[in-house]
């Protein structure tokens, strides 16, 4: 893997400038790790969890908690300490008011729906901007303020869990595939913030979030920036009520206000500073994923009745363990001065790859497509059947169909991260660089395409 | 207070005889309503001292003040519009939303709701006028005079809201309140967080019971119990001082280990699955039970126990020098430690205590509910730092104290003890008291703007 990639060695100079921005992030190193062991681990426990319903499943399920951990990053970010602790109350009020409002025969529509959840965010969230700007409260009071107000009033709203949601909904919280609108949802997000990170807004509000007098000084419009900020949160906060609504399918006055402890704890796993300028998407979403697979590495595990207790026990330990592994960076850095989280992604996602096709690859089943080949001998088979095209037998013909998904993903990997690296590499740049790599990924797609589709289109639910 | 302007002679003349006419006056109200006379007497000299006090220092405040305002500019009408135009907008704000209520609700427009109206108009005014006139402080008078005017609507508006016993119950849920909110207070004078008190809360309180089911004597158990708790406090001060700025969910994590740590004890062996059954020593229900008794006084001990451990603290931070290292570290620890103070120590020492007087609580709440219940501390997870807030200890460290979370805790008390009186239900309390929290915060916690802190 480190093949494609030393193709940026020449322009190590470069990148060391780069490093003063916020391109190398040793806090997103933490995040990855652990992502990836716990990946690794749960993989291992469970093999089900990488089939096209498992992949579903967890998706449904961690996306709230990602889209409440964007809406607290975007505040976050702003500095002053903003944590916004009502933000579990904040999904649970859209929610409650959506089911309500939908049982009374208002907000049918998919739009309708949508626009309602995040006005209603932006509109708290502007409310608080606004609150923390002129009354010059802290953040954090304002947010506890929030929070017990809204618990009290969703308990009004709808006094006990209930209620449907809309039918367009119904079926988006099944989990059957893993093309579901809600991933749609979480992509576009995602995209959204990383599109907005490419603005001058997003270098302001970095600026307001680690300095704040400096930003004033040097002429940010500090005012409009965290109005801005607070914006983007409530919009995140709406879709993640709605992708709460979606999962739980009903109005829940309750349920949705536990998202405020683990969102934080979520974004600071994930690598943001609650003082405000650090934070992003790649690191909140690991951060979420991270609290998923742990709760679901523990449940994997059979404890009887105290099974909650230990899951509260080893919760609350990771928790600490990790953040002490944080300890450990400035170590870490003192070898590895340019640390690169793509690179680092990439290469542990290539080990963690390996583990999840040998927890997932069905051995058995290759042995049973090639009657004469014994079992011990099937790794050996794997891995060579691919490679000897010249006897297509029916044992090898079986290989190459079971490989060739395996294959193609691997050259996906290959080709996104080399395209990812090169793209961010010569962003500022006026070469025709990128469009090379524009050209050649496409070639190497187009292969991949090729080899997939003539070899059929066996069931793609082994890796990815 | 030694280098104010004294008022001048017919001033302090005229303060005197006005102290008189009002001392004649409560006399005269006490024999009408045939009080005692020693009780007459003694409400009669602290109206007078407190009125001279009064007229001799807050006046000098204003004196000292007045020549300032003498300056060029726009026309006195103007400069005073200038001023005092949000408050003025407020002060409408409020009484249009009265006029609204008293044409909309039946029965609003009732003699004790004007006279709440008053109070509460009062209180803005004083705030706004005194409260500029007390460099220090501030947040603690505006406080008590929050406090006061609460406690006065209270007891207009709702029969039995100053009762002897209605005060017993509002003081004995606060002792626990402000008991816990000791380490949340002392760990905000820091610059940090204890997330872990309601889960220490919860675990000292199951596990307290469990030990003395087990057979352990009630006092070793209730040792061992608080033993546990500074242990885990330290164990808090110690991760959240390496792993600067990530105090909450370090204390977080303890706190999750910790109550599902004790669960798990508490449940092997039983087919209960974590609830625990046990008889609560006398000794330790009289301590917080409603009708305990203090060497024969009819007061629940917790009281008391709060309040010397109130008064100690207060004292020990003003006076001590453990006290003012605390608050040099909280305000710069830089420069703190450049003069030797030994960071970690204070850290330590403050999560330890956080956690002591938790696991304290927790045992306390043990006595008054009579069962173990993990979830018995839940409610204090935002509450303990509401307390710390609306009292005026800035969380970002250095500023405030323990006699101001005392106010917050009083505060609170009083006010969610109000809405339960006027027949609130749980979510339109917790509503209100959300809303409410806010503009008592900004009567004082207001940040100076940006461009005044370059």
């Amino acid at each position: 893997m480190s093949q494609p990639l030393s193709g940026t060695e020449p322009r190590k100079a470069a990148a060391q400038t780069e490093a003063q921005g916020g391109r190398s992030n040793p806090f997103l190193l933490m995040p990855i790790t652990m992502f990836f062991a716990l990946l690794a681990l749960a993989v291992l426990r469970s093999p089900s969890l990488m089939t096209s319903s498992g992949i579903g499943a967890a998706i449904i399920v961690a996306t709230p908690l990602i889209l409440a951990t964007y809406a607290l990053m975007a505040s976050a970010i702003s500095g002053r300490g903003t944590v916004d602790l009502s933000i579990g109350p904040l999904i649970g009020f859209i929610n409650v008011t959506l089911i309500q409002l939908h049982g009374a025969g208002l907000l049918e529509n998919p739009i309708a729906v949508f626009l309602y959840a995040m006005a209603v965010g932006a509109l708290y969230q502007f409310v608080f901007s606004l609150i923390v700007i002129f009354v010059r409260v802290q953040p954090i009071i304002v947010s506890l303020s929030g929070y017990l107000a809204l618990t009290g009033i969703n308990l009004v709203i709808l006094p006990r869990p209930g209620g449907v949601a809309p039918p367009f909904m119904a079926e988006w919280g099944y989990g059957t595939t893993i093309f579901s609108p809600i991933l749609v949802i979480l992509l576009l997000a995602s995209a959204a913030w990383l599109l907005f990170t490419a603005t001058a807004f997003y270098t302001h509000l970095r600026l307001m979030g680690s300095d704040e007098r400096a930003a004033y000084t040097s002429g940010v419009p500090i005012t409009i920036v965290r109005i801005g900020a607070h914006l983007i949160s409530g919009c995140f906060a709406g879709l993640a009520a709605i992708c709460f609504t979606a999962l739980i399918a009903s109005g829940d006055p309750s349920q949705g206000t536990t998202y405020t402890l683990i969102a934080v704890t979520a974004l600071v796993l994930g690598g943001a500073s609650l003082a405000g300028g650090r934070g992003g998407v790649f690191g909140s979403a690991l951060g979420a994923l991270n609290l998923y697979l742990i709760t679901f590495v523990l449940a994997t595990f059979n404890f009887g009745t105290v099974q909650s207790f230990v899951t509260n026990l080893a919760y609350g330990t990771i928790l600490v363990v990790s953040l002490l592994l944080t300890l450990l960076i400035p170590v870490i850095q003192r070898y590895i001065r340019n640390f690169s989280p793509l690179l680092y992604f990439v290469a542990l996602s290539v080990v963690v790859l390996g583990v999840i096709l040998h927890a997932t690859f069905e051995y058995a089943a290759l042995g049973a497509a090639g009657a004469f080949l014994p079992g011990p001998l099937d790794m050996q088979a794997a891995l060579t059947g691919p490679l000897e095209i010249a006897t297509l037998s029916s044992a090898t013909e079986a290989l190459r169909l079971s490989a060739a998904p395996l294959v193609l993903s691997a050259l996906l990997l290959v080709v996104i991260a080399v395209f990812l690296r090169l793209a961010l590499g010569q962003s500022d740049r006026r070469t025709i660089a990128p469009a090379v790599a524009v050209v050649v990924a496409a070639l190497v797609l187009a292969g991949a395409y090729a080899v997939s589709d003539t070899v059929g289109r066996p069931d793609v639910e082994v890796s990815e | 207070m030694e280098n104010l302007p004294q008022p001048s002679l017919p001033a302090l003349i005229l303060g005197l005889v006005t102290g008189l006419v009002l001392t004649a006056i409560g006399v005269g109200f006490g024999f009408a309503q045939g009080l005692t006379v020693q009780i007459i007497i003694l409400s009669a000299i602290a109206t007078l001292i407190l009125f001279v006090w009064g007229w001799r220092y807050v006046l000098g405040l204003f004196l000292r003040r007045a020549p300032d305002t003498a300056t060029d500019g726009p026309s006195p009408l103007r400069q005073a519009w200038n001023q005092y135009r949000w408050p003025l907008f407020g002060l409408a704000l409020i009484l249009l939303a009265f006029v609204v209520l008293s044409l909309t609700v039946e029965g609003f427009f009732n003699i004790w709701n004007v006279l709440s109206l008053f109070i509460l108009l009062g209180i803005l005014v004083l705030t706004r006028t005194l409260g500029r006139q007390f460099q220090q402080n501030r947040s603690a008078f505006i406080g008590i005079m929050v406090l006061a005017g609460l406690f006065s609507v209270g007891s207009m508006n709702i029969e039995g809201f100053a009762s002897g016993n209605n005060i017993k119950s509002m003081l004995l849920f606060a002792s626990f309140l402000g008991l816990a909110s000791i380490g949340q207070t002392l760990v905000a004078l820091l610059g940090g967080l204890d997330l872990s008190i309601p889960f220490i809360i919860g675990a000292a309180n199951v596990g307290l019971l469990y030990l003395i089911s087990l057979g352990v004597p009630p006092w070793l158990a209730t040792i061992v119990v608080l033993a546990i708790g500074t242990t885990l406090g330290v164990i808090n001060g110690f991760l959240s001082y390496k792993l600067q700025g990530q105090a909450l969910i370090v204390t977080l994590g303890t706190g999750f280990a910790i109550s599902g740590g004790v669960q798990i004890v508490t449940s092997i062996g039983s087919q209960y699955s974590g609830n625990v059954f046990g008889t609560v020593p006398a000794w330790l229900a009289n301590l917080s039970a409603m009708n305990g008794t203090t060497f024969g006084l009819p007061f629940p001990p917790v009281i008391a126990i709060w309040g010397v451990i109130a008064l100690i603290l207060i004292v020990g931070m003003r006076l001590t020098v453990y006290g003012r290292f605390l608050y040099a570290l909280g305000v710069n620890r830089t420069s703190a430690s450049r003069v030797m103070i030994s960071e970690m120590r204070y850290w330590v020492i403050a999560y330890a205590l956080s956690g002591f007087f938790a696991a304290m609580t927790g045992s306390l709440l043990l006595g008054w509910s009579g069962g173990g219940f993990i979830g018995v501390g839940d409610q204090y997870l935002f509450l303990t730092l509401a307390a710390v807030v609306v009292g005026g200890t800035s969380l970002l460290g250095g500023a405030g104290g323990y006699g101001f979370t005392v106010i917050g805790v009083l505060v609170l008390q009083v006010l969610s003890s109000f809405l339960v009186g006027i027949g609130l239900k749980f979510e339109w309390q917790q509503f209100i008291f959300g809303l409410l929290i806010l503009p008592m915060v900004a009567l004082y916690a207001r940040s100076p703007h940006i461009r005044t802190q370059i």
